[in-house]
């Protein structure tokens, strides 16, 4: 059963890809993380066109990420505040990512970028958290708790200027850091296609110190608008967001997650983070495997970008 | 399972979640500074959210806490409470939320338009240097003021009565080609025979001259018939006539790179821009090429892979590479267009079904360049060019296709924003259809 997808220009096994978005949309809801960057990859794997998969990838986030954000909302679990100030960062964040995007394209260097920003950031997010997770099952077996130590309260942080008073979070603190964080995790979000969840909420948590139970939401929300922005910034910009490729990564990957959760409940905290970090790693690994191994074919055609 | 973080949906709860937890529930977030101390719920949920973690880890706990809390969530969905969505605090968070997008997307859309962050490098030309018209001319001049309607009755299976009259030449904004330039064969030589009475002349169509790219498109098979006027043959094997039939894309515009190993990693280095080459070449013949004619003779009529038209860009990109090397990336681009079965040769593949009348069938891939087609049609005798013909296939999209593409490249930004409406309202349906059937 095809499909032709108008904007990747290409036929498409409409189950293959029902079933991509169902396996991402499972472990996703599983691990409890966003899954754009194991769909990225496996999209580009597929053969759609890098950038189509990352524009599209954008699209994917939005739905994805709206019925949490908006429960998280409800519950009283964003700090808006905060929030629109990581977004002003992530928008500003984005539309460089998509320029970049764009030039990158132009210089046929894309695909490396994007390998490499996955390398490295899968590898490092891979890393520790496979650490970590080793030492709590480590302690675990010992017979010891696990420590809920909470990092020091002062740092470099609090000598910048431009302070604001974020209630929800309770933290008085300068609007830079977040602002930063939040151009950032934009950027990287635009030219990886990925959420960014998994840089957003270590980076809230652990350099603006915000308590936990308001990192989550804000970081939804924040992702939310950040991708809704990335995903029009595609389609205008470099004309990448398929929406019949997206509407099948959507359908398969609600139906995956809601297994997902179920199968998620019957795992421990640290064996969920050990099976994730070895997910991480693995596509890590994949991704920088293609840039080490001599290609099949050293050459590559690629269409003239923004050549008109 | 409603438990602990609120009671299922109750007759008047308005979206406030906290109503049933926190007594600062139905204020507006901004508002309740002082965050008074949640009940039960919240040592439960900072448990559920990894409070106690030590690395970047515990992010991925949190995560995960999502995943419970959504989940959690959707059980408490009611289809009345879906009704509910747009209520109160959350209208004032979806209208924001359309406004900031809105906002930033028309400021980039149509500000930013001309503007960018990067300088772009310097394009190379689009076009090819020579041709730069869309409009073909017809190669087969002398021909047709012969009135040979009854031999063509003979030879073709009751084509459409014009079927040698020119088609109109495709207008280019159809398919959207700016910058691209159609087919340009070369202007036939008439060869002197063809002037002498009873001389063998070459008529052909195409079966199917439109083909719609719709959702379902996955390939198609383009049929090519034609008949020999005028023809010795006693019968289809005696193989006095060669056909070769040249099915020909867009010509586009194209850049090939090619990687080399740079402190360990594979990387593309070199690069050579064409400022013209077809998109989509199928070359089907009676016998293989180099029996038919001398190299000469199909290097005039670019036929065969080794004669396709391929221009480089003038002057840019091919500094510093000797002809060797751009050898090298021309054999390239056919070695990858024929794996991706976009260049495809056929030594046998036309066929004489009587003395006269020959057909072909070609196949397009899925993955075909869209636009107009040419089909060129030349018929051989003993390494001689003795008439030639061409006719032209319409490659479009249809339907929803079209609809989604013109959408896509022409109103870019209204695009984007569907493409957003249908993402939030796909996950929006998502919940409330899984709230219902998981419970």
């Amino acid at each position: 059963m095809n499909i032709y997808l108008p904007i990747a220009e290409m036929s498409a096994n409409i189950l293959v890809f029902l079933g991509m978005g169902a396996a991402v949309g499972f472990l996703s809801g599983m691990f409890g993380v966003g899954g754009g960057f194991l769909m990225t990859p496996l999209l580009i794997f597929s053969g759609i066109p890098p950038a189509v998969a990352v524009g599209t990838e954008a699209a994917q986030i939005v739905a994805s990420s709206v019925s949490g954000a908006l429960a998280q909302y409800r519950r009283n679990n964003v700090d808006v505040k905060m929030g629109v100030v990581l977004l002003v960062g992530g928008i500003v964040g984005a539309v460089i990512g998509v320029d970049l995007v764009k030039l990158l394209r132009q210089l046929g260097q894309f695909e490396l970028f994007v390998s490499l920003a996955y390398v490295t950031f899968l590898g490092i997010i891979g890393t520790l958290m496979m650490i970590e997770s080793l030492n709590t099952m480590r302690k675990v077996a010992a017979g010891r708790p696990a420590s809920m130590r909470r990092p020091g309260q002062h740092g470099w942080i609090h000598g910048l200027p431009l302070k604001m008073r974020f209630n929800r979070s309770k933290l008085y603190i300068s609007a830079i850091p977040p602002l930063l964080i939040g151009a950032f995790v934009g950027m990287l979000g635009a030219i990886m296609g990925v959420g960014g969840g998994f840089i957003m909420v270590p980076a809230m948590i652990y350099l603006l110190r915000m308590p936990t139970n308001v990192v989550v939401g804000t970081s939804l929300f924040q992702i939310l608008f950040v991708t809704a922005v990335t995903t029009v910034l595609h389609a205008t910009q470099n004309q990448t967001v398929d929406i019949v490729l997206a509407m099948l990564l959507m359908i398969g990957g609600v139906i995956g997650a809601q297994f997902g959760a179920v199968a998620g409940e019957k795992l421990r905290g640290e064996q969920l983070r050990f099976l994730l970090a070895a997910l991480v790693l693995l596509v890590c690994a994949r991704i920088g495997w293609n840039l080490v191994v001599e290609p099949s074919d050293l050459y590559s055609l690629s269409h003239v970008v923004g050549g008109h | 399972m409603a438990s602990d973080d609120g009671q299922p949906s109750g007759g008047d709860r308005t979206g406030g979640d906290n109503a049933g937890t926190s007594p600062a529930g139905s204020q507006p977030p901004e508002a309740d500074a002082p965050a008074p101390p949640r009940t039960a719920t919240a040592p439960r949920r900072a448990r559920r959210l990894g409070f106690d973690a030590v690395t970047g880890a515990s992010a991925l706990r949190t995560t995960r806490g999502i995943a419970t809390s959504v989940r959690r969530h959707l059980a408490e969905l009611s289809p009345a409470e879906m009704a509910r969505l747009l209520r109160q605090r959350n209208l004032q968070f979806a209208v924001g939320a359309a406004l900031v997008v809105l906002i930033f997307a028309v400021l980039k859309g149509r500000d930013l338009g001309t503007w960018t962050w990067f300088p772009e490098p310097a394009l190379p030309v689009a076009q090819a240097p020579d041709g730069t018209t869309t409009v073909r001319e017809r190669s087969d001049g002398p021909r047709a003021p012969q009135g040979d309607d009854d031999k063509r009755g003979a030879g073709q299976p009751a084509p459409a009565p014009d079927a040698a009259t020119p088609l109109p030449a495709p207008a280019p904004s159809l398919f959207d080609l700016s910058g691209v330039t159609s087919p340009e064969p070369v202007p036939i030589e008439r060869v002197p025979m063809s002037h002498v009475e009873n001389a063998e002349q070459v008529e052909a169509d195409v079966a199917t001259r439109s083909v719609a790219i719709t959702s379902n498109f996955s390939g198609t098979e383009i049929v090519v018939f034609g008949a020999v006027d005028n023809s010795r043959q006693s019968s289809p094997e005696a193989g006095i006539y060669d056909i070769v039939v040249v099915l020909e894309g867009i010509h586009t515009p194209l850049v090939v790179r090619r990687k080399s190993n740079v402190g360990g990693l594979w990387i593309n280095t070199e690069s050579l821009r064409y400022a013209s080459l077809p998109s989509y070449y199928a070359i089907a013949s009676t016998r293989p090429l180099e029996d038919i004619a001398e190299p000469q003779v199909l290097s005039q009529h670019g036929i065969g892979f080794e004669h396709v038209r391929i221009i480089p860009a003038g002057g840019t990109g091919a500094s510093g590479l000797s002809s060797d090397e751009i050898k090298d990336f021309r054999d390239s681009i056919i070695r990858l267009k024929r794996k991706d079965g976009l260049y495809v040769q056929k030594d046998y593949g036309v066929g004489f079904i009587g003395k006269a009348l020959f057909r072909t069938q070609i196949g397009l891939p899925a993955n075909v360049p869209v636009g107009p087609f040419s089909a060129r049609i030349y018929l051989f005798s003993e390494g001689e060019l003795l008439s030639s013909f061409t006719t032209n296939v319409i490659l479009q999209r249809e339907g929803l296709e079209a609809l989604l593409h013109a959408f896509a490249f022409n109103y870019s930004l209204l695009y984007g924003l569907f493409a957003v409406a249908l993402a939030v309202g796909a996950g929006l349906a998502a919940s409330a259809i899984f709230s219902r059937s998981a419970h």
